[in-house]
């Protein structure tokens, strides 16, 4: 399943999102992560998201989707190319 | 689902914030020698002073590999010397004179740039990287086999961490199918046999009328004529061998029964070196004879085709040898190939099999619709050097169509190629089980 996740948290546990995030999904834009995961990592992601985040403060929104149907179109610059060939 | 990164940048890979980081490095002006010893040394000299080890140094010059074992305790500077004394000492055709045409001449360093570790099944790396036993431990921790290319573009090894399925019993199995000669020859034939219905297959697929197309000759219905000026690339795959290519095609056929009969394991290599022979014959018509290709040579191949061949042989090798990580078979006790002492020979077996399908056409695919053409290779070594740009076109060619699903007849779901060879492990697992007898698989388009 290819997923969009975008957080909003506070400041101060900005930095540990980042790093959570980073090893699972490409970051595309600040708090936007997106990539291919399986309903495992997933889970994993989530279960280690929540621990850090703080329920009555932050946010985090999933977008699941199949890859295959899905337009993705970049106005401006693109920030970081997700692709696997560097 | 996790996939192979492909990275041509140079720089250094390494682990943090438990995940991958490349550090590009700024490419430097061609011409400059100077520069590149000193950005190598300054690269060096920050590896050498964050992780107090010397041996980083060996990384950045691989071809040279047994020489360096001697400078083992020695640190910085000398080392520094041994790489400036063997740059100046290359051949004729130095790296300078080809980096120039490869590097673009910016000075601007590159962002660093983070990989997803739980996206990485595994890594290719065509640039000059260096990285630590930091990074090595943390790719074995992930099950992430490492394939190492070298300069030119061909194989020079890989890191295959740690097994993590381990089976003692296949094991004692898979060395008994190898001692009792009936059950190798069994396997043996049986991967002849399926590699030679795969390369039938493609000579039948580049054969068939409807890949003819709209061309004028194949309407007059005029089978035996080579269109001369038909480049447009109207004609979607290939469709250029309008030469009929049935020689080869009964030369084939009339080869394959002697599979069954070939008694040991040297007739069983005659028969296949026979059948790729014959198979060759018929690339120059499947190319549309834009391409010269008489005789398969390799180490160093002498022209483009076999460049290619060459190129597109190693990433199916290195795809196979992913895929027998991740099961429970020993790389190491192959059937059809010697098993040897530095080789993955299992990985070369099942190889044969798939080469066809994935390397063969992805090679008529990139040179027929003229996603890569003659000026992605060198033409001062007689086009035998394929150019940055070219590889990572074959790269991204050769990754999409392991990536492409198809409808499985037997399992009535749909499968990628990677998939395709990952069962075909499994059904060598269960053969050597003794569940169920081992048949390659064939491929039906």
């Amino acid at each position: 399943m290819y997923y969009i996740i975008v957080y909003d948290v506070e400041e101060k546990r900005v930095g540990k999102m980042l790093k959570l995030f980073r090893s699972y999904l490409n970051w595309v834009q600040n708090s936007v992560f997106e990539g291919e995961l399986t309903e495992g990592q997933l889970e994993e992601l989530l279960m280690r998201a929540k621990k850090i985040i703080k329920a009555e403060k932050d946010s985090i929104i999933v977008y699941s989707m199949d890859g295959k149907y899905m337009e993705r179109k970049i106005i401006g610059i693109e920030k970081n190319p997700v692709g696997n060939v560097i | 689902m996790k996939r192979p990164y492909y990275i041509f940048s140079s720089g250094r890979l390494a682990r943090k914030e438990n995940t991958v980081f490349l550090y590009p490095s700024n490419p430097v002006q061609h011409g400059d020698k100077k520069a590149e010893i000193n950005t190598q040394s300054i690269q060096d000299k920050q590896i050498a002073e964050d992780f107090k080890i010397s041996s980083e140094l060996k990384e950045t010059s691989p071809e040279y590999g047994n020489d360096e074992k001697d400078n083992d305790q020695r640190i910085g500077d000398v080392n520094d010397e041994r790489l400036i004394e063997v740059e100046e000492t290359e051949s004729e055709l130095t790296e300078e004179d080809i980096k120039e045409d490869d590097e673009n001449t910016e000075l601007t360093p590159k962002p660093k740039k983070v990989i997803p570790v739980e996206d990485i099944e595994s890594i290719y790396i065509f640039g000059e990287i260096s990285f630590n036993t930091k990074f090595l431990t943390f790719a074995s921790q992930n099950q992430i086999p490492i394939h190492v290319f070298n300069y030119y573009g061909y194989y020079s090894g890989s890191y295959y961490p740690r097994e993590f399925l381990n089976s003692g019993f296949l094991l004692v199995k898979q060395v008994e199918h190898y001692v009792r000669n009936e059950d190798r020859m069994r396997l043996a034939r049986k991967f002849v046999i399926g590699a030679a219905q795969n390369l039938l297959r493609n000579l039948k697929y580049y054969n068939s009328p409807s890949r003819t197309g709209k061309s004028k000759a194949s309407e007059e219905g005029m089978k035996g004529v080579v269109p001369v000026e038909d480049k447009t690339g109207i004609n979607d795959d290939s469709a250029f061998a309008l030469h009929p290519l049935t020689d080869q095609i009964d030369g084939i056929e009339s080869l394959i029964p002697l599979i069954e009969k070939a008694g040991n394991i040297q007739e069983l290599m005659a028969i296949e070196g026979n059948i790729r022979q014959v198979y060759y014959a018929a690339f120059e018509p499947i190319l549309g004879y834009d391409f010269e290709f008489k005789k398969r040579i390799k180490r160093p191949p002498n022209n483009a085709v076999n460049a290619l061949i060459s190129f597109g042989n190693s990433m199916v090798y290195t795809a196979v040898l992913g895929e027998i990580y991740k099961t429970q078979l020993s790389p190491l006790i192959s059937y059809l190939h010697e098993p040897g002492e530095r080789r993955f020979s299992l990985a070369l077996d099942i190889a044969e099999i798939f080469k066809p399908i994935l390397a063969d056409r992805t090679i008529f695919k990139v040179l027929n619709k003229r996603i890569i053409q003659e000026n992605d290779f060198d033409k001062r070594l007689n086009y035998a050097y394929l150019k940055e740009g070219g590889r990572k076109s074959f790269v991204k060619e050769f990754d999409e169509r392991l990536q492409t699903t198809i409808q499985h007849r037997g399992l009535r779901k749909s499968v990628s190629y990677r998939s395709l060879i990952r069962l075909e492990c499994y059904k060598l697992v269960k053969h050597l089980l003794g569940e169920k007898e081992y048949e390659p698989f064939q491929i039906w388009w």
